[in-house]
């Protein structure tokens, strides 16, 4: 009986701020997303709009290109991380004194300021006296007077380039992890029977990771879908709008714009795309943890 | 043969891995330490010099009063958000109660909402209350993006602590609060000591938040860096050095829990 009063009173204090600094703010949110208010016209909100915000949204283009920078984006920076960090794992899986160092080294990316590897990657793509554009200058002439973070495409490719240098080593830990927890035996078994390393990996490592894998390609999703950090520092959402994550555009809307209301619905739409996914993740947990306590 | 070139080959490949991983940093160190003509050259023949570092202490960079800030809002985040999290997390770990599935669920799904979105009702309430441009805005935003990683993290920990000792402690009589106390939490510290760690870095690295409530009084070192882009053009060596002040502590941090740092990311994150 005391148990059954404490098990909810040790929940009290930390589900009051998750109340108060998420919960509340969402709800708040949700409303004004079906308001109009302009905060350089109106000092409280206007009046109820029904869905004239998330249908604006929809046609708007500045919205549709967010979208599909984000959808590129994201896409784009999953794969990459992804592949970089099981074949990043797979290596670092045997023991050497090489191992432990790159091992150590790897955490420095992950405790980076995201806004400051923004910055460095700025200065280093700087076309007249950055480090790597001088650099592949010289090494590729053909890459000479490439005007790195002025083109489009270059700018997303930096872009998705300083969050795979970001997430790439968080996402290797995790896929250690999963490898650590792979009975060895079958591995061993194959290997004597004289199968190559390629194969061993293929056909036996990689399908016992298939759990391990998705849960960290969901985590990536989700990580890519809210980048903001570095679009500001490197590249502003330019040139033009090639690089104006969603996130980044309801920032624009909300706090260049001051339209509250219209931010508010895009910022929804983000929301459920978020949640959508999240939910889908939270469900296989839970489902794990089931397995694994039955 | 063929086991030396393989051999080789993974060494190489190692190399080149903390080629990438270590090459932006060092740069980043090296330009802290360039004089203003030198910044804008790559050359690695240059004189180095400390004045960059005294140059952002000093007036109009007063990068001294961002790393108070920074100080403050990431220390005060986790004394607030760790406490509430690691009984929090005892409870989701230990009893099984009704409704516990849904409560961490929601919890956790919490974790996934885009800051942008809490960031837009904070700011209008903020402004109302006149509270724009301080860190207790700061801190109390932060909350939000913390606390449910945190009791994540620390269940994950907890959930590890094999529960016979308080068990038994329980048959001899002793609270389930004194339990917690004499040797959950001592068990546990580690754990919590690794999440508090975490936390401070989310905190301290955090830039959406700082860049849309702070304007002057309360703006926190990632923020700062934007200031180095002036008139002038990018101050390239200043930013570097400020780059470095951000850097170092959270990199002298992050080697403390590199041991558990595996661990409690794989422990919350997988299970």
């Amino acid at each position: 009986m005391q148990d059954r009063f404490l098990s909810y009173a040790l929940l009290i204090p930390a589900f009051v701020i998750v109340l108060a600094t998420t919960i509340y703010p969402l709800a708040y949110s949700f409303i004004t997303s079906f308001r109009e208010w302009d905060l350089t016209r109106q000092r409280r909100p206007g009046d109820f709009l029904g869905f004239d915000n998330y249908v604006h949204a929809i046609a708007e283009a500045g919205f549709q290109n967010s979208l599909w920078v984000t959808i590129i984006f994201v896409i784009t920076s999953v794969v990459l991380t992804l592949v970089l960090a099981m074949s990043l794992a797979l290596l670092l899986r045997r023991k050497g004194p090489l191992h432990t160092f790159t091992r150590i080294i790897l955490i420095l990316p992950f405790a980076m300021s995201p806004a400051l590897i923004g910055v460095s990657y700025r200065f280093m793509f700087n076309p007249e006296f950055g480090v790597l554009a001088v650099g592949l200058g010289a090494i590729f002439p053909s890459l000479k007077g490439t005007p790195w973070l002025a083109d489009p495409d270059l700018a997303m490719a930096i872009l998705v380039a300083t969050d795979v240098w970001h997430w790439t080593p968080y996402m290797t830990f995790m896929c250690l992890g999963g490898l650590a927890s792979i009975p060895r035996e079958t591995e061993e078994a194959a290997r004597i029977d004289g199968a190559s390393g390629f194969r061993i990996i293929w056909e036996i490592v990689l399908p016992q990771m298939k759990g391990v894998l998705l849960v960290t390609a969901i985590l990536k999703t989700i990580f890519a879908l809210k980048m903001f950090d570095q679009v500001v520092t490197l590249t502003g959402g330019g040139p033009g709008t090639s690089t104006e994550t969603l996130a980044y555009f309801v920032f624009n809307v909300g706090f260049k714009w001051y339209d509250m209301g219209y931010a508010s619905a895009l910022a929804w739409i983000l929301t459920l795309i978020m949640m959508l996914i999240s939910a889908w993740y939270v469900r296989m947990l839970l489902s794990d943890n089931i397995k694994e306590t039955a | 043969m063929k086991k030396y070139i393989f051999w080789t080959i993974e060494r190489a490949l190692l190399l080149f891995v903390s080629l990438i991983v270590l090459f932006p940093i060092f740069w980043m160190f090296l330009t802290s330490l360039k004089q203003p003509r030198d910044a804008y050259s790559i050359s690695l023949n240059f004189q180095p010099t400390l004045e960059n570092f005294a140059k952002v202490f000093a007036d109009p960079w007063n990068l001294g009063s961002m790393v108070m800030n920074s100080v403050i809002v990431a220390g005060v985040t986790v004394l607030i958000s760790v406490p509430c999290a690691s009984l929090a997390a005892y409870s989701f770990s230990r009893f099984r109660v009704k409704g516990r599935k849904t409560l961490f669920f929601l919890v956790l799904s919490t974790q996934f909402i885009p800051a942008v979105v809490i960031v837009l009702p904070f700011f209008l309430m903020f402004r109302s209350l006149g509270l724009l441009d301080t860190r207790i805005a700061l801190i109390i935003v932060n909350l939000a993006i913390v606390t449910p990683f945190v009791i994540w993290m620390i269940k994950g920990f907890i959930d590890a602590i094999p529960v016979d000792s308080e068990e038994a402690a329980m048959i001899d009589g002793a609270s389930r609060l004194r339990v917690i106390r004499d040797i959950v939490l001592p068990m546990a510290a580690p754990g919590i000591l690794t999440s508090s760690i975490f936390c401070f870095i989310l905190t301290w690295n955090e830039f959406l938040f700082s860049l849309i409530l702070t304007r002057r009084d309360a703006v926190t070192l990632p923020v700062g860096l934007v200031s180095f882009r002036t008139e002038r053009g990018d101050l390239w060596e200043l930013m570097s050095a400020a780059g470095v002040m951000i850097t170092v502590p959270i990199f002298i941090m992050a080697m403390i829990i590199q041991k558990h740092f595996t661990r409690g990311m794989t422990a919350g994150a997988i299970k």
